[in-house]
């Protein structure tokens, strides 16, 4: 019984620390317009927001399991005639959609592990080791993000095709997708920002603890960096897996293509059904890896306890 | 443990300001030397080129017999206790306390050793798998603490490490620091601003103003032979009142008399004993004693008088001071000329 009253009373204090914390008082919740205009207004953006980012997902996963003439004669139907499983199993099997799926992973890896690489120890040098003209370099940096995308497609192309130094063509090979994606001015600069608000101290402390250069890097800068380099991943991850026209320029071999180029490409010739359920997959496993490593992406700073604050 | 030598040691930004002009100084193998002055006054930059992290303008800094100019802060055989603690968030206690004695490349379980020893030193075992955000700011404090004497380095530098703490834990781990580094033998820079923790703790004091040497001498002799007005105000608490030498008698002209608070004492000139005359504008009552602030024609001074001493508020009381406790300063510069009586 005390137990119960005891969580009782946690629950109330709780919920009374949230509603002050709001703009909105707990006081003025208790006023009829207020309850009833804002509350009222909240519900109705929270359906729409419902409607709007979750409706075409539900959508979609409705229509991968649904006979392809009854989402053609009656797309907002729920099962008319019943649910029609084989769309999977022809999406696994006929589609191969299993094989693109684990090309795009490999693409997203190698591009997230070109990046992260290039980012980190970029922005280390940068803001860390701070050269002489450290500042010069992020100057230059920071104006190539004024470059529109588009406008290096060309040169982009032409150094993979005639690599300087190596002389050997990067095209239908994944070097071609990961070495441009880890040429990002944007990823050093916000890694550097980040490292730039890193207490020096603890660098200090590193190095009259004896940590080199790499030591300091490894042991103390990354481990201290994990929040920004959940948020580079997540840049990184999913722009690969979006990716569509520098994939689909450099990787003319179907068996390398990921899901963005090869899913457009069969549109035509599969069976609207079959077609959908491939889409359900492939939007499946960002949506379950997101879910998985969530708690990593979002966790707070993780600087506490480390200088007095 | 080594001695540590600045020899002409200066230090200016490239905006050229000078942070430290010229310092000479010698630390004795085992010392424990502070540095104290007001903020701005060069004493964590002298501490940090000692440490090698900001270079040095000009002059030699000598660590044992090795001059350390150009040796990165790794290969100086020396650890830093660092204001805010700068404690490796990511890694626990032990972790903490073990990082620089694991690239030292010291044997397993002689870090086991190392670390167990300085946790019974500072009283961390029970903490030993914590990460720094589970403990107190005293317990982050000890880590950091920890964290150097676990290297058993030639020297520490320890750079205002108890500013952030409270006022109680400040005195106790001011204690706990002096025993250890009795114990320990091991020579020691002591960065403050606080006058109180300079007094109570170092063998010797070097007291610093923009970037200037003013004193170095054993506590009671900043305390009893300042070498000039700002040392003799700087140190003590409260300050030494400085008067003009006329105003409390004394015929010589461009002086300034310095005496201390506690050597006041209410009464009337005598043979050998200096007195004034003064308006007393507000009296604190401390238990022990009284804080009296009197007003001798534009200077307030401050009389540290016996508990039981009644003074009225606004009253002229006569004031004496003998001639022994008067030190004289030339107006002009500052310096101390030589004794009153």
């Amino acid at each position: 019984m005390s137990a119960i009253q005891d969580w009782q009373g946690r629950r109330r204090r709780g919920a009374m620390t949230e509603s002050q914390q709001g703009l909105v008082q707990s006081a003025d919740w208790k006023r009829p317009s207020v309850r009833w205009g804002l509350g009222g207004t909240q519900t109705a953006l929270l359906v729409l927001l419902v409607i709007v980012g979750l409706g075409p997902i539900l959508w979609l996963a409705k229509a991968a399991v649904t006979p392809t003439q009854d989402t053609l004669s009656n797309p907002m139907a729920i099962f008319p005639h019943g649910a029609d499983w084989s769309n999977i199993s022809g999406a696994w099997n006929e589609v191969d959609i299993g094989l693109y799926i684990w090309n795009t992973v490999v693409i997203a890896f190698g591009s997230w592990l070109c990046q992260i690489v290039v980012a980190t120890t970029g922005a280390f040098a940068l803001s860390v080791l701070a050269p002489k003209w450290g500042r010069v370099i992020t100057a230059a940096l920071l104006t190539t993000l004024f470059v529109p995308s588009v406008v290096l497609l060309v040169p982009l192309y032409l150094e993979v095709v005639h690599p300087p130094v190596i002389h050997h063509s990067f095209i239908n090979s994944y070097w071609a997708v990961w070495l441009p994606a880890g040429a990002s001015a944007f990823n050093v600069i916000i890694m550097k920002r980040f490292f730039d608000n890193l207490p020096r101290e603890i660098f200090e402390a590193a190095r009259i603890d004896g940590a080199g250069p790499f030591r300091l890097f490894v042991s103390i800068v990354l481990p201290m960096s994990k929040p920004i380099l959940g948020v580079v991943s997540i840049f990184a991850v999913l722009a690969s897996w979006k990716d569509f026209l520098w994939p689909l320029l450099v990787l003319s071999d179907p068996s390398k293509q990921p899901v963005s180029v090869r899913l457009p490409t069969i549109a035509g010739q599969t069976d609207l059904g079959v077609f959908l359920a491939a889409m359900l997959i492939a939007c499946l496993v960002p949506i379950v890896g997101f879910l998985i490593f969530q708690r990593s992406f979002l966790r707070g700073t993780g600087l506490s306890g480390a200088l007095k604050g | 443990m080594a001695a540590i030598c600045f020899d002409g040691v200066s230090k200016i930004y490239g905006d050229g300001t000078c942070a430290v002009d010229s310092l000479d100084l010698d630390i004795n193998e085992g010392e424990f030397m502070v540095f104290v002055g007001p903020s701005g006054c060069g004493k964590t930059t002298a501490l940090r080129m000692v440490a090698g992290l900001e270079e040095i303008s000009g002059g030699r800094v000598v660590i044992g017999e090795r001059e350390v100019n150009d040796v990165s802060p790794k290969d100086r055989d020396i650890a830093m206790v660092f204001q805010n603690y700068a404690l490796y968030p990511h890694m626990t206690v032990a972790a903490n306390l073990a990082f620089g004695l694991k690239l030292q490349k010291h044997s397993k379980a002689e870090i086991e050793r190392r670390v167990q020893d300085a946790a019974v030193a500072l009283d961390l075992e029970d903490y030993l798998q914590r990460k720094p955000k589970a403990l107190s700011g005293g317990q982050r404090q000890r880590v950091a603490l920890g964290r150097a004497i676990v290297r058993e380095p030639a020297a520490f530098l320890m750079d205002e490490p108890l500013s952030n703490l409270d006022a109680a834990l400040r005195v106790q781990t001011r204690g706990e620091i002096l025993k250890l580094q009795k114990r320990l033998g091991t020579t020691t820079i002591y960065v403050t601003h606080d006058q109180v923790e300079a007094m109570t703790m170092g063998d010797r004091i070097a007291v610093m103003r923009k970037g200037v040497l003013q004193q170095i001498g054993t506590p009671q002799e900043l305390y009893t032979r300042p070498a000039n007005t700002f040392v003799a105000t700087f140190i003590g608490s409260p300050a030494m009142n400085m008067v003009p030498a006329g105003a409390i008698g004394i015929e010589r002209d461009a002086l300034l008399a310095g005496f201390r608070p506690e050597h006041i004492r209410v009464g009337v000139a005598g043979d050998g004993v200096f007195g004034f005359e003064a308006v007393v504008e507000l009296v604190e009552y401390l238990g022990d004693e009284r804080l009296a602030h009197v007003r001798l024609d534009e200077r307030l001074l401050t009389a540290k008088l016996p508990a039981d001493q009644q003074l009225e508020t606004g009253a002229t009381i006569a004031f004496t001071v003998p001639g022994q406790a008067v030190l004289l300063f030339d107006a002009e510069t500052g310096l101390a000329v030589d004794a009153a009586s």
